[in-house]
């Protein structure tokens, strides 16, 4: 009875082996990494991703890493198992993403770097990221351009993101140096380290308008830290909308939701845009030619846009954040 | 008692048996090489850290700082190992003393619990828990949240470096996964924990030494916690202070699901073994099903709230009669 019941058992593996080597290919899967949906811009951009695998004919699976770029790293080597055909990884940040590459070169399986370009390596990828430091630089000078127009001295506030991030990085170098140009009316007093975290934000610039109350002007390195902002300008009595003597100039970075409102209600001034429609097509784009054996370069890049109060009727209806609703 | 034990341990070597064949059917990419070297490679680093904290819920206590131990190593050795802070010149020096120094930061900051634990009776629920906000804290304040990059070629390949055919991780896993098995079967040191575990004043009546041993297991944890930052360092070519941040629900659902009782005085190192394979087979399987992530994390609360529930009615059964 025992022996019968080994040989039964024996044969439920052996078919339940072969059912699993027979499993027929389907159409080309994109594994789609996210480290966090966190924000509304990974939010919209998982969106965009996945709309344009459709628009393509692809099937995609998707997987978030909660903000750990361990689990991140195990993630991608199961797409790798589940035998995607190209991944598109939205990485913790431009070290940890290293590794990532390194399994999918392995596995010969193409893969697009989404928003982040990783720190130097010999791995074979492509990066799809906006132009950071020029459309934070010219943001900025848009900004500076106002207070000039205004013949007042501007003590200016800048919170940076995590400088692990290139794109933090590359967005302080952006305000850095458009600042340098209004050297004579603006002058940097405070900047805030934020590590992409509403609480440290919203302690940073709280401690930074106590230390300096007369800060007129507001950089933040992206929009989903106005809420951060706005909490301490309303505390100082500083949150006031365009035209009013105590306006704080205010500008930010990604064009979401919450810029676009902020913009139709005249409380910021300029926003520095990421087209996510155009990455994301970008993104998918890549993989399909390199699977098709095409020659794609290392880094695409989005050019981005400046969205203020005077072109906010035409560059609206590209801004991503005007698609969405804010919560 | 053993008889349960048997019956356990048993009971999860089953689960992981169904749920592997369960999921060859039905989770695409499941039973194929790559999928059993990630599952290898991800199982390791949990399981040596399951079982450093299945000798302490075997006195009755709790290691909650584990999280806290992976990520002070991993900066340890980040700042160790890194070129970019240039400690030593010579890459074997650089090596040998990165991870010594990973394994002595585990072992002083279990000792620092174990002292606590021992000397002044605290719960070991509030000194893990405060150890691990202030050790998470110099983490971050050590590295101002900045990883450490640049690490010995040495050291980040160890995942792909073989040695008689098989990876390096899994000679350090079986070293550990042996010595304690060793050192709770074999040796008189294992005949206190669970002695301890089962009843603290029979057992110094006994005349056991209460306070080395619960000071033993968790300098032990605390090596098996920076053993495991070794691995997912490596893993990750980078000392990073959030390092392990999130793996304290899969360690402790291992130990409980092994069989490990919360009550102390029961469980093994096999059941540990079989606990952390499950752990990995669910997180790897609902991955492969494409699930999200949220979703998955339901699933293992789910699984481990379960597990915690038969283990508690099963003591309350034993205590009844």
């Amino acid at each position: 009875m025992k022996r019968f019941y080994t040989c039964q058992g024996l044969i439920l593996v052996m078919v339940v082996l072969a059912l699993a080597c027979k499993r027929p290919k389907g159409r080309t899967t994109i594994g789609i990494s996210f480290e966090t949906l966190q924000t509304e811009y990974w939010v919209a951009s998982s969106d965009a991703l996945k709309a344009a695998c459709e628009e393509n004919g692809l099937d995609y699976l998707e997987a978030i890493a909660n903000g750990d770029a361990n689990r991140q790293f195990e993630q991608v080597n199961n797409f790798i198992s589940r035998g995607v055909d190209g991944i598109v990884i939205a990485p913790k940040d431009a070290h940890t993403v290293i590794p990532v590459i390194k399994a999918a070169n392995r596995a010969e399986i193409p893969i697009v770097i989404y928003n982040r370009l990783p720190a130097p390596n010999k791995g074979s990828y492509t990066t799809i990221v906006a132009d950071n430091y020029e459309i934070t630089k010219q943001t900025v000078r848009y900004l500076g351009d106002l207070a000039r127009a205004s013949g007042k001295q501007y003590k200016a506030m800048i919170l940076i993101g995590d400088l692990g991030d290139t794109n933090a990085v590359l967005r302080r170098e952006g305000f850095n140096d458009a600042i340098l140009e209004y050297e004579d009316v603006i002058d940097v007093v405070a900047e805030v380290p934020t590590e992409w975290n509403q609480e440290k934000a919203l302690a940073g610039v709280t401690n930074a308008l106590q230390a300096n109350p007369d800060i007129g002007l507001i950089f933040s390195s992206s929009d989903f830290l106005f809420p951060s902002v706005i909490s301490a300008l309303k505390n100082a009595g500083k949150y006031h909308p365009i035209g009013h003597e105590g306006h704080v100039l205010l500008g930010g970075f990604d064009g979401d939701a919450m810029a676009y409102q902020l913009l139709r209600s005249n409380y910021l001034d300029a926003d520095g845009v990421q087209n996510v429609y155009y990455e994301c097509d970008l993104a998918i784009q890549a993989i399909l030619d390199i699977l098709n054996g095409k020659e794609v370069d290392s880094v695409l890049v989005d050019p981005g846009f400046v969205i203020h109060q005077e072109n906010l009727e035409e560059m609206a209806p590209k801004m991503w954040g005007a698609n969405l609703e804010v919560p | 008692m053993v008889k349960i034990a048997n019956s356990e341990s048993t009971f999860v070597v089953l689960l992981c048996l169904g749920y592997y064949l369960v999921m060859t059917i039905i989770a695409p990419g499941f039973f194929t090489v790559n999928n059993s070297i990630n599952l290898l490679f991800n199982l390791l680093p949990l399981l040596i850290i399951s079982i450093g904290q299945t000798y302490v819920l075997l006195t009755a206590g709790i290691d909650l700082s584990v999280t806290a131990i992976v990520a002070v190593a991993s900066v340890v050795g980040g700042f160790m190992m890194s070129s970019d802070t240039v400690w030593f010149h010579n890459e074997f020096t650089t090596l040998f003393l990165g991870i010594l120094g990973m394994l002595v930061v585990g072992v002083l900051i279990g000792a620092i619990n174990g002292w606590a634990v021992a000397k002044f009776a605290m719960p070991a629920f509030m000194v893990t828990l405060t150890t691990m906000m202030l050790f998470s804290g110099f983490a971050i304040w050590l590295t101002q949240s900045q990883n450490l990059y640049n690490l010995p070629e040495s050291f980040v390949e160890m995942h792909y470096t073989y040695f008689l055919g098989i990876p390096v991780p899994l000679y350090i896993a079986l070293f550990v996964v042996l010595l304690a098995y060793f050192l709770l079967n074999r040796t008189i040191f294992g005949e206190w924990i669970y002695a301890v575990g089962a009843n603290k004043k029979t057992a110094r009546i006994s005349g056991v030494s209460v306070s080395k041993t619960l000071i033993g297991v968790y300098v032990f944890s605390g090596f098996c916690a920076a053993v495991g930052a070794i691995l997912y360092t490596a893993r990750l070519e980078t000392g990073s202070p959030v390092m392990g941040q999130n793996i304290l629900l899969d360690v402790i659902g291992a130990v409980v699901i092994g069989g490990t009782s919360l009550f102390g005085g029961k469980g093994t190192i096999q059941g540990t073994f079989f606990g952390a394979l499950f752990m990995t087979l669910l997180d790897n399987s609902l991955n492969l099903l494409n699930l999200s992530f949220f979703i998955i994390m339901m699933v293992k609360g789910m699984v481990i709230l379960g597990a915690a529930i038969l283990n508690t009615v099963v003591e309350r059964s034993l205590k009844t009669g």
